[in-house]
């Protein structure tokens, strides 16, 4: 996607060490190996859910690695005479940052923030994918949810980056929890208060009223919500199970490999993003397909390629999910031991 | 005050249970980042800012550069989770380019520019978190950032913030705050005792301006103590590591002899 500069020379030679046998790449991995993944959840406090996360990190020196700050955040919209629509709706954007892009003119670089975006939410508010719960008042209020992906620093392989960054904030999120309200004209009033002069009493006694328990009617009528409070931040989106996971396949036939570094990329022809989802156990669906580069492929390459990415996605899918489920823990169950024991 | 939250009461404690000179937390992390030559995070209280550093480098348009010295380019920008409100503010926007205005005048004196003629230093600085204090938050980040990438400065700037509650001074202000007092940051040069930046955009009783001046000057001062700290931490353990580099190969004769001493 971003053309690092590599000499033809230099091409050649790391184009050679991935078709050899064994085959060699730079930093000795294998070719469908990642590099080390580091991922915290709730790094923004003024957002609704957020994650960082850093693919390739040097381990001594603290630097290098591709950088990734992703946030959610949700806006209240009407429906009716704002432009909300019906069930809530997604919104993503990813902005670069021009240190991570600092040979890019800033023209280019909106271009690629732009390809970025339209990667990210064509496959992430796709209607199969909208979680239910953005609804606050049918067919009066619903929740947008921002997603805000900002690319701090680029060291190859961002696309599959900005995905897993996303999926965590995604699942990091918490929707208010509110209440709907209804209001009701007294009409009794103005009767009352002629007969009783300026007397006040309280009025409310004398309106024949449902019980308050029964709400059942009332989601229909209501007019406004307003906010409980509760102890938690709300509750978590809906089938946050299901938010898609990207993998990129560096296609140098006859073989592909993962997570490239920037010379890696510069020096590949061609690459294809699959982004697939696992709503189910042992059932995912591909949610996207993306190839990029010049060149040709056969249908039955795609077909394989398209195998051998459900399973690289798969194992990817299952890691993420134990290291989310993990800084769950951590900033829960974990934090409150920590202050219990203070 | 219209405020519904008191800003100082009665106890002399503000909304955040600080004193009334009480300066936030700040946290400094000048570990690298990314592909930039300096890096700095600071945090001030709920405020944080990453700055990095490019060069002294070639400019990406020739045209721009100057034949006698450096010409520093600050780039701002803010990221759209960073406030209360969500507001996506693009490159062009009045507000961030005021500010990097600001920064830029200010560094333009204390940065040794002429030391590196017809080259570029690219300024790039993040807005992760906004709470009060922005702009002291920018400065202090970027003189970090500066130090860290080795570009000659003639001093430190530290920047903070104050305002005036009825004729109480308080530094460093909170959102809350500053949404509610008339406000100015100063930066200093603490060793040379000199004022860089002096910003206002509310107004202020020239009275009580003398009161928030001094004080905010004598507050850079307690920043510069917390930031050569950190640039010192910084340095010591680099050194440590070159040490430790240059005693590893086994052909060291040091290495021998301290061999033969056990």
């Amino acid at each position: 996607m971003t053309s690092a500069l590599v000499s033809k020379a230099e091409r050649a030679y790391i184009q050679a060490s991935l078709q050899a046998t064994p085959p060699l790449r730079g930093d000795g991995r294998g070719l469908l190996d990642f590099r080390t993944v580091f991922l915290e959840t709730g790094v923004a406090p003024l957002a609704n859910g957020s994650a960082r996360l850093n693919i390739g990190k040097m381990a001594h020196e603290g630097g290098g690695g591709t950088e990734i700050l992703a946030a959610t955040k949700l806006e209240v919209e009407d429906v009716e005479t704002g432009d909300g629509v019906d069930g809530g709706r997604i919104v993503c954007s990813v902005s670069c940052s021009p240190s991570a892009y600092s040979h890019l003119s800033s023209n280019a670089l909106d271009e690629l923030q732009y390809d970025l975006t339209v990667i990210l939410q064509q496959t992430i508010a796709h209607p199969s994918l909208h979680p239910q719960n953005l609804t606050i008042i049918p067919r009066k209020k619903s929740w947008l949810l921002n997603l805000d992906v900002l690319i701090l620093a680029d060291s190859g392989n961002v696309v599959d980056a900005v995905f897993m960054a996303a999926r965590a904030a995604l699942w990091d999120t918490k929707v208010p929890r509110t209440r709907a309200v209804e209001y009701h004209a007294p009409e009794e009033i103005q009767t009352m208060r002629d007969s009783a002069g300026a007397m006040d009493i309280d009025q409310r006694e004398a309106i024949p009223q449902a019980s308050g328990f029964d709400t059942r009617e009332m989601v229909r009528t209501a007019a406004d919500f307003e906010l409980p409070d509760y102890w938690d931040e709300g509750e978590v989106l809906n089938g946050r199970e299901r938010w898609p996971l990207c993998v990129t396949l560096n296609l140098l036939p006859p073989t592909h490999f993962l997570d490239a570094t920037l010379s890696e990329e510069a020096s590949v022809p061609s690459r294809m993003h699959l982004a697939f989802s696992f709503g189910k156990p042992n059932a995912s669906k591909l949610q996207s397909m993306r190839l990029s580069g010049p060149g040709e492929l056969d249908l039955s390459q795609i077909k394989a390629y398209i195998a051998d990415g459900e399973k690289y996605a798969c194992d990817l899918f299952n890691a993420l999910e134990a290291k989310l489920r993990d800084e769950d823990a951590r900033r829960n169950v974990k934090a409150r031991n920590k202050f219990a024991l203070r | 005050m219209s405020s519904r939250v008191e800003i100082l009461n009665d106890g002399g404690f503000r909304s955040d249970g600080r004193k009334q000179y009480e300066l936030r937390d700040i946290t400094i992390d000048l570990s690298q980042q990314g592909t930039a030559d300096g890096s700095a995070i600071i945090t001030h209280g709920l405020t944080q800012v990453m700055v990095t550093v490019f060069g002294p480098r070639e400019a990406k348009m020739r045209s721009q550069t100057l034949h006698d010295r450096a010409v520093l380019n600050v780039e701002m920008s803010v990221a759209p989770f960073s406030t209360g409100e969500r507001r996506k503010r693009s490159r062009a926007d009045r507000r961030i380019l005021e500010l990097s205005a600001a920064i830029e005048s200010t560094f333009e004196p204390v940065v040794q520019t002429s030391l590196y003629p017809r080259s570029q230093i690219d300024i790039y600085i993040h807005v992760l978190q906004q709470d009060g204090g922005l702009l002291q938050a920018c400065i202090n980040a970027t003189t970090l950032a500066l130090i860290t990438a080795g570009v000659p400065l003639l001093d430190f700037v530290c920047a903070v913030s104050g305002g005036v509650h009825s004729t109480e001074p308080l530094l460093d202000l909170t959102t809350l705050e500053e949404n509610d007092l008339p406000n100015l940051t100063v930066a200093v040069m603490p060793r040379t005792r000199k004022v860089t930046l002096v910003t206002m955009e509310t107004r202020l009783h020239v009275e009580r301006f003398r009161d928030i001046f001094e004080l905010a000057c004598e507050a850079g001062q307690t920043i510069h103590k917390e930031m050569k700290r950190a640039v010192k931490d910084r340095t010591v353990a680099l050194v440590g590591a070159m040490d430790a580099g240059a005693k590893h190969p086994s052909g060291d004769p040091d290495r021998d002899l301290t061999m033969e001493d056990r």
